[in-house]
C-alpha cells in the first residue's frame, strides 16, 4: 500500500516537474531549503512522497524484526536474512537522500590558466594548466586541467582534473563542466559536497548483496 | 547497415521457422559487433544502437524460457515479433556517430547502460510471458514471468548503482532530479511492488502478469517516451 502510494505521488510528480520551470533550480541549492520556498501547489507530491517515506522507514524496520522473530527457527538462515540486507540497503539509500538534502552544495566558477579561486578563508585553488584535445570537427575528445590547492603561498595539493576522475580536497569535489578553446582557453568549474554519497554506497553494496544472494538462493532451491 | 535490414525479415519470417530467429540474431550481433569495432566504442548510444541492442538481447535472453516448457512456439513467436517491432524503429532511427564526449568514456557508463538493456529486455519477455499465462491460462507462464522479473530487478538496481557511481564521479552528484531519473525510479519502485504483491496469494497469478505486462509499459515510456517527449540532460 504504501509502496503504491509512493509510487502515484512521484508519478505525479513526473508529469509536474517538466512543465513547471521552478524545478531547473531544484539542484542549486539543498533540496530541503528549496522544497520550503516553492509553492505547495507544485511540490504537494514531494512532501508527500517524503511523508510516506518517513512510514516505508518504520514498516521496513518493523516488519523486518518482525520477520526475523518468527523465522527464526528456519534452518536456512540466509533465506532469513538476505531480505533484510536489501531492506537495510534501501533505508541507508534513503538516509544519503536525507543528509544531501539537508546539506551539501554546489558553486560554478569560470576560469582561465593562471586564475586563482577562494575555496573558503585561507585556501585558493589554482588552475596551473588546462588541456583539450580536438577533432578537426571541433568535438573535445579529450581534457585534463591541473590544479593545485594554495595556502599562506605555500601548495597544499596538487591534482589533475581528468573526465570522470574530480579532485577531493577537504571533503569537497572539484569537477570540470564544460570548456571554452577560443579565444582563449577556459574551464567551468564545480566545486560541491554530497553528504549522502558514502551512505548511497554502503546502501548500494548491501542492497546488491542482498539481491544477488536471494536470487542465488532461489536457483539453488529450484535446481 | 544491409546487415541490420537482413534482421528483420528473420525475425519475422522465425514465426513459421524457428532457425531464422538464430540467424536473426547472429546478424543482429554481427551487426553490433561490426559496428561497436568502426565507432571503436561499445554502438551504445542513441535510439539505433539502443533499440538495435535491446532487440538483440530479448531474443538471446528469450532462450532460457523457452527451453524451460515444452510448448515453445507461441513464446518464440511473440518474442519474434517483438524483436522485429524494435528492429524496425532502430531502422528509422537517427545513428550517433559522433566521437563520445570524454565523460562517456568509462567503464561505469558501459556497464550502466548494458545492465540496464539488459534488464529492459528481460522486461519485455517477462510481458510476453504474462500475455501468455492470460491468453492460455497457464500458470507455469506466470511463474517464468516472475523469474524473468526477478533476474530483470536484479540487474536494474545494479545498473542504477553503476549510474550513481559514475555520475558522482562525472557530475559530482549520485543523483540528480530529472525527468529520467524520476521515471527510472518509478519503474524500479514497479517492479519492487510487483515482487512485493506476489509474495501474498491473492496476487499470484492473473493480478501479477497484469501487473508484469503493464511493468513493461512504464520500462517503454523511461526509455523511449522521456527521451522522446519530455527535455532531460539523460536521453537515452
Amino acid at each position: 500500500m504504501l509502496l503504491c502510494t509512493l509510487f502515484l505521488l512521484l508519478l505525479a510528480g513526473a508529469f509536474i516537474m517538466p512543465v513547471r520551470g521552478e524545478f531547473q533550480k531544484i539542484h542549486e541549492t539543498p533540496m530541503l531549503i528549496w522544497l520550503k520556498a516553492q509553492p505547495l501547489e507544485i511540490t504537494w507530491w514531494l512532501w508527500g512522497a517524503l511523508i510516506v517515506l518517513a512510514l516505508l522507514t518504520a514498516n521496513t524496520l518493523f516488519c523486518s524484526v518482525e520477520s526475523i522473530i518468527k523465522k527464526r527457527n528456519v534452518t536456512h538462515w540466509l533465506l532469513l536474512i538476505s531480505p533484510q540486507i536489501i531492506h537495510i540497503g534501501f533505508l541507508f539509500f534513503l538516509l544519503a537522500h536525507l543528509f544531501s538534502s539537508l546539506g551539501g552544495y554546489r558553486y560554478y566558477a569560470g576560469a582561465r590558466e593562471g586564475t586563482q579561486l577562494d575555496i573558503d578563508n585561507t585556501t585558493a585553488l589554482q588552475v596551473q594548466n588546462i588541456q583539450i584535445s580536438l577533432t578537426p570537427d571541433g568535438y573535445i575528445t579529450d581534457w585534463a586541467v591541473d590544479v593545485a590547492f594554495v595556502a599562506g603561498g605555500k601548495v597544499l595539493q596538487q591534482d589533475r582534473l581528468l573526465p570522470n576522475k574530480p579532485s577531493i580536497f577537504g571533503g569537497a569535489g572539484i569537477y570540470a563542466k564544460d570548456f571554452r578553446v577560443y579565444p582563449e582557453k577556459a574551464v567551468l568549474l564545480e566545486i560541491s559536497r554530497e553528504p549522502g554519497a558514502r551512505w548511497a554506497l554502503i546502501g548500494g553494496i548491501l542492497f546488491m548483496a542482498g539481491t544477488i544472494t536471494l536470487l542465488v538462493l532461489k536457483i539453488k532451491m529450484e535446481g | 547497415m544491409w546487415l541490420a535490414f537482413a534482421v528483420v525479415p528473420c525475425y519475422v519470417f522465425a514465426l513459421w521457422k524457428r532457425p531464422l530467429l538464430y540467424l536473426g540474431l547472429l546478424l543482429q550481433l554481427t551487426y553490433l559487433f561490426i559496428r561497436g569495432a568502426a565507432l571503436e566504442r561499445l554502438p551504445l548510444v542513441g535510439p539505433h544502437d539502443t533499440l538495435t541492442f535491446m532487440s538483440a538481447a530479448i531474443v538471446a535472453l528469450s532462450m532460457p524460457f523457452y527451453n524451460a516448457q515444452k510448448r515453445q512456439a507461441p513464446l518464440l513467436s511473440c518474442v519474434a515479433l517483438l524483436a522485429a517491432v524494435f528492429t524496425i524503429f532502430a531502422l528509422v532511427s537517427t545513428q550517433h556517430n559522433a566521437p563520445l564526449p570524454p565523460v562517456l568514456k568509462t567503464i561505469w557508463f558501459e556497464l550502466h547502460v548494458v545492465l540496464a538493456f539488459l534488464s529492459y529486455a528481460l522486461f519485455g519477455i517477462a510481458a510476453v510471458l504474462g500475455f501468455l499465462s492470460l491468453k492460455d491460462k497457464d500458470p507455469y507462464f506466470e511463474l517464468l514471468q516472475y523469474k524473468a522479473i526477478l533476474v530483470g530487478y536484479c540487474l536494474f538496481s545494479l545498473s542504477m548503482i553503476f549510474g550513481g557511481v559514475w555520475a558522482y564521479l562525472a557530475w559530482g552528484t549520485y543523483w540528480l532530479w530529472t525527468p529520467k531519473e524520476l521515471w527510472t525510479s518509478l519503474l524500479w519502485l514497479f517492479y519492487s511492488l510487483y515482487l512485493h504483491a506476489r509474495l501474498r496469494p491473492w496476487w499470484a497469478g492473473r493480478p501479477s502478469a497484469i501487473l508484469g505486462i503493464a511493468g513493461f509499459g512504464v520500462v517503454l515510456f523511461t526509455y523511449l517516451g522521456v527521451s522522446l517527449l519530455m527535455k532531460s540532460s539523460h536521453t537515452f
